[in-house]
């Protein structure tokens, strides 16, 4: 039997919001390209527990954390505050519950992340963004409107774009908040076949109220409840 | 009596408001046009001298409106000059940056600021000039750049103001978008905050250039006087639109002359509704092109 290669690990972690217990003292540990989801009711920190893994957290006012989260990036684990913020969000991507496209075209918000990166190459990453939307299933329905505000398209297709945007690093760890929640069946399928896809080469964590999809997809399970993250 | 009423009763309240206040704005306008369309023409504006030569600055305009109108655009341009760079970084600072306590501290004192009366900052500018003037040098006197630096003194508050509000207003996940794709801060700000929150930072500076071009109390203390011509320097005194439409309401000689201060209004609101019209041109195509090029 092979063994389970582990992606990230949790140490102790804590987490408050103004001085209020979000999470208590979570060891977990994440195996490498499967997907894994995270339910449990509302309210209780699911989506805070990915901001842990990327330190998104430290983005946010009266948030604090404390303990340790280390992820194997391939040479061996590294403690994720040891490695510099900017390099570490672009190994670990993160797509939000509600599409949230920026205020430019469709081709610069997926080139948007190689700007970041300083890159220069104009046919580089003109090759990156339709790979990107190639494995997002979009090419084919935008590739003639890339010049186009990319929030004239619909919601399905945002999100879609908003994945495209955060694979374009190719990221080693995909953390996902609820991303099919606010789109209609048709468009939740055409995600959940992308995730499939996507953990041949990808670790996923996945945040989902829908028990159906998390039996369709996950390998895993955890279950957040009272401030506690247990195995499913 | 039942909700339904109560929220029939308040919507109509509401149109009531609206139909009122664009009632009263349509009056206004419509009271200036009657009383001032006659005056509008050439003559009005560059009195008995070639339009061409007055507009290449060849000579002087005299008994004309040009020098008013040039007057007030300087004015305008200079005031927004000094106040915008100053206005965004301190409304960015106090959105982005500033602790707690210091953000409540300075939004009250903006807020504080933003109440003082024009006539109030007209005589702080007026007495840092007589203190230049007996400090420093004697050939410092109002001015078109005291003027200026008072107005922008004058319209900070609001463009503080509404770029930090602006800013706030920004739901978390489009603050946490381009932090989670690895930008840093200033990265954040400038790529995706600032076109962000565009829209509401320009109704600010529109307010703002609204402001300096129509205050009559700080000009008139600073720099303005009713025959200056157009100025030379920034260092110069100069004629505005509405000192002219102030003098030309208070001191007229004859009912002509009344005639030419609702003529000179009707420029001065034309004047802004052109400044208007810049200032959201360059806001949608701001808007639409993004704020870097690959």
């Amino acid at each position: 039997m092979m063994e389970k290669e582990i992606k990230i690990q949790t140490k102790h972690l804590w987490f408050y919001y103004h001085g209020r217990t979000i999470l208590e003292n979570i060891q977990v540990e994440i195996e490498k390209n499967v997907i894994t989801s995270l339910i449990g009711p509302s309210g209780q920190g699911k989506s805070t527990f990915l901001m842990t893994l990327n330190r998104l957290w430290e983005n946010i006012d009266g948030a604090r954390a404390k303990g340790s989260v280390d992820i194997n990036f391939g040479n061996g684990f590294e403690d994720i505050y040891t490695v510099p913020v900017s390099r570490l969000r672009r190994q670990v991507g993160m797509v939000f519950q509600v599409p949230n496209p920026l205020p430019m075209s469709i081709f610069k918000n997926v080139a948007f992340p190689l700007r970041l990166m300083g890159e220069k190459d104009q046919i580089r990453i003109a090759q990156k963004v339709r790979d990107a939307l190639e494995r997002t299933f979009l090419w084919g329905e935008v590739k003639d409107r890339l010049s186009e505000d990319a929030r004239t398209l619909s919601g399905g297709q945002q999100q879609r774009l908003c994945m495209a945007r955060a694979l374009i690093l190719e990221p080693q760890v995909l953390l996902l908040d609820e991303p099919t929640s606010s789109l209609d069946e048709t468009s939740g399928r055409v995600i959940e076949d992308l995730l499939l896809d996507l953990k041949r080469t990808c670790t996923i964590v996945l945040v989902s109220h829908y028990m159906d999809q998390v039996k369709r997809i996950a390998d895993n399970g955890l279950v957040l409840t009272d401030r506690q993250l247990k195995q499913h | 009596m039942t909700n339904a009423f109560w929220d029939k009763l308040l919507a109509l309240f509401s149109w009531a408001c609206a139909l009122l206040l664009v009632g009263a704005v349509s009056v206004i306008i419509g009271f200036l046009v009657v009383k001032g369309y006659q005056t509008i023409h050439l003559e009005l504006i560059f009195s008995t001298t070639r339009p061409l030569d007055a507009l290449l600055f060849k000579q002087q305009v005299f008994d004309g409106l040009f020098p008013a109108m040039v007057g007030t655009l300087f004015l305008v341009v200079l005031s927004m000059g000094f106040a915008l760079p100053v206005g965004l970084a301190s409304g960015i600072f106090l959105a982005e940056y500033a602790p707690p306590r210091v953000k409540w501290i300075f939004s009250l004192l903006f807020d504080v600021l933003a109440g003082i009366p024009s006539i109030v900052v007209g005589l702080f500018g007026f007495s840092i000039t007589i203190f230049l003037h007996h400090s420093f040098s004697d050939r410092i006197f109002p001015c078109l750049l005291i003027s200026s630096l008072s107005l922008s003194f004058l319209v900070l508050p609001y463009i503080i103001r509404t770029t930090q509000i602006s800013l706030e207003s920004l739901p978390l996940q489009v603050r946490l978008t381009a932090p989670c794709l690895g930008a840093t801060k200033l990265e954040n700000i400038f790529l995706v905050l600032l076109p962000s929150s565009l829209s509401g930072i320009v109704s600010g500076i529109v307010l703002a250039i609204g402001r300096c071009a129509e205050d009559t109390a700080v000009i008139m203390l600073t720099g303005a006087v009713a025959t200056a011509g157009v100025p030379r320097s920034i260092f110069s005194s100069f004629e505005a639109l509405p000192f002219y439409v102030y003098y030309m309401a208070s001191e007229y000689a004859d009912p002509l002359e009344l005639t030419k201060g609702y003529g000179a209004a009707l420029i001065l609101l034309i004047l802004c509704a052109g400044l208007f019209v810049v200032a959201y041109a360059i806001k949608t195509r701001l808007t639409l092109k993004t704020p870097y090029r690959f």
